[in-house]
């Protein structure tokens, strides 16, 4: 890593003759002495953690705000607002994110993704701006849709517009949106390590330890924030969950097998309907978000009024016992289709929260049923709406680490730990099994992007060394042995090259030709170890990816594959027509 | 239309340091005021809707109480009280699907403050109504040994009240007479409690104890009839009916129209009249009773048998109804009075008085409770049996 202070000076200074500094001057200069890249971007993790933070803080209270103002505390089935209310407020959503906030359409999770991977980290913050306000009041006025992916991208967005008026390099420059992303998500949920884990499952899209250290201090330095303004209060009151006998365990592997159906159909219903509506002429885009609001709240006002914004205080009331299994069905149902509706008009917002949502009741009415056919069963129905918020997340959202401890963090409670992992196992391989391209990715495709994913490159075959290697000549010489005796030993070989194990370790090639010149030129009593060059050969192991192979396979005509146990044990070599052939690549031709 | 930050930002690293802590303490304090002031604006709507909800649940309506104390807590989700009184109301709307979430309100309040009396008050009453006995007992005794805001004393001893109340509603009378027994001792001297202490005395069946209770409001109140009438029952209850017939009459002397204690008076006065076994009667007087009593047994005897169907005369000892045996008995031992005169066998009025007892006891059991003379004769018999024992 560049040891290079953070920022070029403009120019440089000249040198200056020693000159007793002034105190103050000397602790300047000792702290611009601390500020390299490196450690500055971690204090820059912090901040962004802390600006989130705040911005999440005053998001949350608007959506309440929006929320009280426009339907009241407690929205009451049969009132005219619940029609009203998000229709009028999907109006003015379409007209400012036709005209005002063109980007801000959507979750924001994609949007985050392809700041990092192509726009080089570049989210306006006018984004930040247009998903508060429009999230918000979309929200807030009853749409299917949740807090957490705006805040995502509000997060990763404030990171951006920091980066850039700092003027940090370019390879920093990108890994600000994910960064303040974990932080924004981290705020919305409360959650930090759920939050670090779905941006490197789902917004990075592969492991990197460089910017894991980022990610969780901007994480942790947001949900301080947030607690230390909203309370450590979780979000939702966790009910006495129970898991007594392992062989319940084959009770969540239903719904598993259930949650990662209802996966598909969410997840296809939103793959279906959305390029059709944007596929629509502009004019009608005025009025989707309305007419997505008008169905919404017809669902609310025929006896669902759970459905709206979030639904978190759903969420835990039927985590205690306060629906039927049928009503909870019901509830899931009508969920996928008022988030389906929301989401698919264009409308801002999230769907975090409506996927944990479904999940919830998914889960609830999977363990009402089980009860009346297993009365014997001792999971509570709090512990299978747990466990079914964590099911939908895994399946719909593609990330199955993440839900598991997405529903560990929320709750606070391991001994549901076991029912988790095999409901959210299970729902993950049903979904991947019945739909091969996740949601978020089905998406970009859908907007004509191709971003990386980490299911993609965990399903990925991955080709090794010694997938390329072949086998070691018989003859391998030494460092100790004499040209002349080496030139009778090679006679037999048709090889042209031939490795040389040095002593005490590593290797070395020399060629038959290089031999016999050396013979010639009356070298014969000298060892190889005095006639070949003191830099020693590379070496690969054969674990190693094959793209490893690479650097060295054009520089050296061959190069050797050693133990790892023993490096002065050969496994074989790697050439440049074995790697190129394993590649498929015409280059091997050449 | 692009919008960016002015780059007003110098290329320093501390500066920019010095800048951002600037930056997060302004926003700190902007975003604290924000919340503050909305959270003064939830707190008083919040209030408005508590309020509500209190008028509700003390007219009865929890329905309309649930749906206010909720939304109250929509607008303030930590406050405690909202969070109690809710609960309270899913309990006491006698919904099942609704305590559940009433208990898991009380135990996250539970969770923060588990010295508080009334939380644990709450959840006792939940896991009473849960059917959990321990689960109830443990929280009861919580709420007795926990922090109360005010009256502790008081508020201690009627918790202790409720909880004997649920522990005999049990049938749990063990604890309970445990619990009495603590009761009795932190009493202050007050005749309501004491008078409440005595009926649940009553209701454990420690007669003594109530008796005690009773006669320790008689010391405060000595008019109060309610006592009088309990300590007569009380002691009725344990078999000193000398002391049940002074209560009794005392009660009656305040209260001429008490016809429960009119009653209990009456049946007392025959079994004092009735009992030869009273120690300050003389031989004659005791003979006399016993010859009375013999003839009321058979009298009894005969009237039962032809209420059931049998037929006394038909056979004699062997047949199939213990009633028939007991008529074998009369008869065996009646030519036997004759030496109750003689006083030379000592043994004679008992067992004359156990054939007596055995018919009253047989024919409570075939022909049901007696009453009068023959009610009085079973709990002489039943108090002589106590006492053997």
């Amino acid at each position: 890593m560049s040891k290079a202070p953070f920022i070029a000076s403009p120019s440089a200074p000249a040198p200056s003759p020693p000159v007793r500094l002034h105190l103050r001057q000397r602790l300047f200069s000792t702290l611009e002495g601390v500020f390299h890249e490196e450690v500055f971007f971690l204090i820059l993790s912090v901040f962004i953690g802390i600006f989130s933070g705040l911005a999440v803080v005053c998001f949350r209270l608007a959506i309440d705000w929006t929320h009280l103002a426009l339907l009241g505390p407690l929205p009451q089935t049969h009132s005219l607002r619940l029609f009203a209310v998000p229709a009028l407020a999907g109006l003015v959503v379409a007209a400012l994110v036709l005209h005002v906030f063109p980007a801000i359409r959507g979750s924001g999770v994609n949007q985050t993704k392809s700041a990092l991977y192509i726009f080089n980290g570049y989210i306006p913050f006018r984004t930040a701006v247009g998903k508060f306000i429009c999230s918000a009041l979309a929200i807030g006025s009853g749409q299917s849709l949740g807090p957490e992916d705006p805040s995502l991208q509000i997060g990763a967005s404030i990171a951006s517009a920091l980066g850039r008026q700092l003027q940090i390099s370019r390879d920093r420059q990108r890994l600000m949106a994910p960064v303040g992303a974990a932080a924004g998500l981290a705020a919305a949920f409360n959650a930090p390590i759920s939050a670090v884990l779905f941006t490197i499952e789902e917004v990075i899209g592969r492991w990197s330890a460089g910017i894991l250290g980022s990610v969780v201090l901007s994480a942790v330095a947001s949900v301080v924030v947030v607690r230390s303004f909203l309370g450590s209060e979780p979000l939702f009151r966790i009910p006495v969950t129970t898991f007594k006998r392992p062989s319940e365990l084959l009770a969540y592997v239903v719904l598993g097998i259930v949650g990662g159906i209802a996966s598909v159909a969410f997840a296809k219903s939103i793959g279906f309907l959305r390029p059709r509506l944007k596929a629509l002429p502009r004019w009608t885009q005025y009025f989707q978000p309305a007419i997505a609001g008008l169905l919404v709240g017809l669902i609310a006002f025929l006896g669902a009024p759970q459905v709206m914004g979030a639904g978190y205080d759903a969420m835990d009331q039927a985590m205690h016992g306060q629906f039927a299994w049928r009503f909870l069905a019901l509830l899931a149902l009508m969920k996928i289709i008022a988030t389906t509706l929301s989401f698919v008009s264009g409308t801002p917002g999230g769907m975090f929260a409506p996927t944990l949502f479904i999940g919830a009741m998914l889960g609830g009415a999977v363990g009402g049923v089980e009860h009346i056919f297993l009365p014997h069963l001792t999971g509570s129905t709090g512990t299978y709406v747990l466990v079914g918020m964590g099911v939908l997340f895994a399946g719909f959202l593609r990330v199955p680490m993440t839900s598991v401890f997405m529903v560990l963090e929320v709750s606070g409670n391991y001994e549901i730990i076991l029912p988790v992992i095999v409901a959210n196992t299970v729902s993950y391989l049903v979904s991947r099994g019945l739909q091969a391209i996740p949601i978020f990715d089905l998406l970009t495709r859908q907007d004509g992007l191709i971003l990386p994913s980490l299911e993609e490159e965990r399903e990925e075959t991955i080709l090794r060394v010694e997938d390329a290697m072949l086998p070691a000549s018989k003859t391998i010489l030494n460092a100790q042995d004499y040209v002349d005796v080496s030139v009778r030993r090679v006679q037999d070989s048709s090889d042209p090259v031939f490795l040389v194990r040095m002593h005490p370790s590593g290797w070395n090639v020399i060629a038959r030709e290089q031999l016999q010149r050396l013979f010639r030129e009356g070298k014969g009593e000298l060892t190889l170890g005095s006639v070949l060059p003191a830099q020693p050969l590379p070496s690969l192991y054969p674990d190693l990816p094959l793209d490893s192979a690479l650097r060295y396979v054009n520089a050296y005509s061959i190069v050797p594959v050693v133990n790892r146990a023993d490096s002065r044990r050969l496994e074989g070599v790697v050439t440049r027509d074995s790697v190129f052939q394993k590649y498929g690549s015409p280059a091997a031709h050449d | 239309m692009t919008w960016t930050l002015p780059k007003l930002v110098p290329r320093s690293g501390p500066v920019i340091l010095l800048i951002l802590t600037v930056g997060a303490v302004a926003g700190f304090a902007a975003v604290g005021h924000l919340v503050t002031r909305y959270n003064l604006n939830q707190q008083a709507r919040g209030r408005k809707l508590y309020a509500q909800g209190l008028s509700a649940a003390t007219a009865g309506n929890y329905d309309a109480a649930i749906e206010d104390f909720r939304a109250a807590l929509t607008c303030d989700p930590t406050n405690s009280q909202y969070q109690l009184s809710l609960a309270r109301a899913l309990r006491d709307s006698n919904v099942p699907q609704r305590l559940e979430e009433a208990e898991s309100y009380l135990v996250a309040l539970w969770q923060r403050t588990p010295q508080d009396a009334a939380i644990n008050l709450a959840l006792a009453r939940v896991a009473a109504h849960r059917g959990s006995i321990d689960d109830a007992i443990r929280y009861y005794h919580n709420a007795m040994y926990g922090v109360w805001n005010s009256n502790a004393d008081s508020n201690r001893n009627r918790v202790r009240i409720e909880l004997i109340e649920y522990l005999l509603s049990r049938n749990a009378r063990a604890q309970a007479d445990s619990e009495l027994i603590a009761l009795s001792t932190s009493l202050p001297r007050n005749a309501e409690d004491h008078l409440q202490a005595g009926h649940l005395f009553m209701q454990a069946q420690d007669y003594r104890g109530a008796l005690a209770q009773f006669e320790d409001v008689l010391h405060l109140q000595p008019g109060n009839e309610e006592a009088m009438l309990g300590a007569g029952e009380a002691a009725y209850g344990f078999g000193n009916y000398t002391l049940a017939q002074h209560y009794l009459r005392s009660a009656i002397n305040v209260d001429h129209e008490d016809e429960n204690a009119r009653q209990r008076l009456a049946t007392t006065d025959l079994i004092l009249k009735a009992n030869p076994f009273t120690g300050y009667i003389s031989d004659a007087e005791r003979n006399r009773r016993i010859l009375a009593d013999f003839a009321q047994a058979e009298s009894r005897l005969t009237d039962c048998a032809s209420h059931v169907g049998v037929d006394l005369k038909a056979a004699s000892g062997s047949g199939p109804s213990p009633l028939l045996s007991l008529q074998t008995r009369w008869n065996t031992v009646q030519p036997d009075l004759k030496q109750l005169s003689s006083s030379a066998e000592t043994d004679l009025p008992d067992t004359i008085m156990d054939v007596v007892f055995q018919i009253e006891q047989q024919t409570a059991a075939t022909c049901g409770q007696p009453e009068g003379i023959d009610l009085a004769l079973l709990l002489i018999s039943e108090k002589r049996e106590a006492t053997a024992q």
